[in-house]
């Protein structure tokens, strides 16, 4: 939801509120109103009625006023007594039975009693309170839509830098060296934020410039000693008057410093990729390279009496840096075939933007969830960096591939979707 | 360091080797020698090796070039090769590899590939990746062929599991299995080589490698 809206609505609700609650107590006490003042008409016409009854002769009184309202009746003798109720009575001029209220009370003179009925009408007051409310609502919504529209003038207003900084940072593109340049808005909250995302941005870009810059020089700093000493323990190891024990411990730190420099190649790799250095990208076929990989590679299945099973008729086409699609399909292929059983069995098919890898093996010893992860290790006996799949999957991730794992019909299957 | 190795290792292989540090050293040497092979590290203390290959390439493009980096990056490789070098090697290498690429580069500038290879009774025709004995065919595989010029061009040195593998295999090479690959390729050629020739050209060095006598 949008800001603007969510601000809005929250505002209209809150003010409808308010307005039904002041409307409803607004009425009830516009009724109020008017019932005192009926009751005050009522006592002051009593007041005339009995001042009548006092100063004329009970004999000669005329029983009941011209416009029907007031009624004198001579009654037995009673009690005092003085009630007021809401009636309806017949209205001569309107011709039908309209609400009044009526007073009803004794009075006694010289030992004659009366009843005296005073009718007030309802209707002027009724129809009073209803326009008088008519109005007020009215009111009410010519306020509202007024407040509306000037709340949404004025917070348009206000966060009108905030959408433009939105913007800005909306169509940047993250790069070393590109700018982002935020203009002053006056509002200091909003100047402040802008201060923040520049020197956050900022920030980004060294620590990006730095990371790229440090695996760049790890990388030669740590490969070129390593060349040093491979090279050195070459030619140690062609020294003949070496015994053999010697040749064999020479021979086991070649081996280590082998691994070591795959092992760093590997880490550095993988810091590449997640640097996201690997910008440029082509459409590469996958069936045509996996292809060419098991051609390659075609020996080393043979010697594992592995059964390979490729149904790649299906193209899969995706666009891809070149090296990753290689180290990609490198990695899924080495994994099959290094975590494979003699006489085992690889499938490889393609369908509609997926390819899936199956393979024979044993059962994993990690749980499935865990295996893109770095140095996971299907058996501790293996030699290998353990970074092979949390590479693939690095590049999938980066390349916006994605790489899934199942194990079922006792196959280990990689399936890559596009 | 690394420049000295891999000299007293070529000097031990009968080359003829002359070194500079730096670029300018590098520029002069360009300029004023003729050489069959440049080897060029991209990462030099006073700029970039690839400025060396663009000289060289001006004033003798004969010359054979061949790029080491600790870079892995396929930029410089790409650019490397488009300038006009041979060949691209990352560190950490076997210097057995630089060898056979060095051997390999001369034979095709010198000769324009077209060099017989014989080693006693063997020959070889590396264009057309023939092996012959005694002018009868020798029938082998794809990796049988490269294993078998990856050792004649390294005669008498040690060839480590981890450099064979290496070389047949590239990056596969990183699993332990590839080391009985390895065996069982070797097995099959010294046999071959054996049923023909009568004689046993391998050598095995207990828990290191190969050498090829």
């Amino acid at each position: 939801m949008k800001l603007q809206n969510k601000i809005n609505i929250r505002f209209l609700v809150v003010t409808l509120l308010v307005f039904a609650f002041a409307g409803v107590i607004f009425y009830f006490a516009l009724g109020r109103m008017i019932d005192h003042n009926i009751k005050g008409i009522l006592k002051s016409r009593k007041t005339n009625v009995m001042l009548y009854l006092q100063h004329n002769d009970p004999e000669r009184l005329v029983f009941g006023s011209p416009d029907h309202t007031i009624f004198i009746r001579k009654i037995a003798k009673t009690e005092n007594y003085n009630f007021i109720s809401d009636t309806l009575a017949y209205d001569e001029r309107e011709k039908e039975l309209l609400p009044f209220r009526k007073m009803v009370f004794s009075t006694e003179k010289n030992n004659n009693y009366f009843e005296v009925t005073i009718l007030q009408s309802l209707i002027e007051s009724e129809d009073m309170q209803e326009i008088i409310f008519f109005f007020m609502v009215i009111l009410f919504f010519i306020i509202l839509l007024a407040l509306f529209f000037l709340n949404r003038w004025l917070s348009d207003n206000a966060w009108k830098p905030f959408f433009q900084s939105l913007s800005l940072l909306k169509s940047w593109k993250f790069s070393e060296n590109q700018q982002v340049r935020f203009d002053q808005t006056g509002i200091s909250e909003f100047d402040q934020l802008n201060q923040i995302l520049k020197e956050m941005i900022r920030k980004m870009q060294t620590d990006f410039t730095n990371l790229k810059e440090f695996t760049e020089n790890a990388s030669h700093e740590i490969q070129t000693p390593l060349a040093i000493i491979k090279s050195k323990l070459e030619l140690l190891l062609n020294d003949n008057t070496l015994t053999s024990l010697q040749n064999k411990q020479l021979h086991d730190v070649f081996e280590t410093v082998t691994r070591l420099a795959k092992l760093n190649e590997a880490l550095l790799l993988l810091s590449k990729i997640e640097n996201r250095q690997f910008v440029e990208r082509i459409e590469i076929n996958f069936c045509t390279l996996i292809q060419a990989r098991l051609e390659y590679l075609e020996e080393l299945f043979e010697l594992k009496e592995i059964e390979l099973s490729v149904k790649l008729d299906v193209p899969v086409i995706f666009p891809i840096h070149p090296l990753l699609a290689d180290i990609l399909v490198n990695n899924i292929l080495s994994n099959a075939l290094k975590h494979n059983i003699n006489h085992g069995k690889i499938i490889i098919s393609s369908r509609i933007n997926e390819i899936t890898f199956s393979n024979t093996g044993n059962l994993l010893a990690i749980e499935p969830g865990k295996i893109f992860k770095r140095f996971v290790k299907y058996s501790a006996s293996t030699e290998s960096t353990g970074l092979g799949l949390a590479i693939a999957d690095e590049i999938c991730r980066s390349s916006h591939l994605r790489l899934s794992y199942a194990y079922h019909n006792y196959l280990h299957c990689f399936t890559l979707v596009c | 360091m690394l420049c000295e190795t891999i000299v007293s290792y070529l000097e031990g292989e009968g080359y003829i080797c002359e070194q500079a540090g730096t670029v300018e050293m590098g520029n002069e040497k360009v300029n004023l020698y003729e050489y069959d092979c440049m080897l060029v590290d991209i990462g030099l203390p006073d700029g970039n090796g690839l400025t060396l290959v663009r000289e060289l390439k001006k004033s003798h493009p004969e010359t054979g070039i061949i790029i080491i980096s600790a870079k892995n990056s396929l930029d410089d490789k790409v650019m490397g090769l488009d300038l006009g070098a041979d060949d691209y090697l990352t560190k950490p290498f076997h210097l057995s590899e630089l060898n056979s690429r060095i051997k390999s580069l001369l034979r095709r500038r010198k000769f324009d590939g077209q060099k017989e290879l014989i080693v006693d009774k063997i020959r070889i025709l590396p264009e057309n990746r023939q092996v012959f004995v005694r002018d009868e065919l020798l029938p082998v595989t794809k990796k049988e062929f490269d294993l078998l010029l990856f050792f004649i061009s390294n005669p008498g040195r040690v060839l480590t599991k981890e450099s064979i593998a290496e070389h047949l295999w590239g990056d596969f090479a990183d699993s332990s299995d590839s080391f009985d690959f390895v065996y069982s390729h070797i097995k099959n050629l010294r046999r071959k080589l054996l049923e023909k020739t009568g004689t046993d050209y391998f050598r095995n060095v207990y828990g290191t490698g190969y050498v090829f006598e």
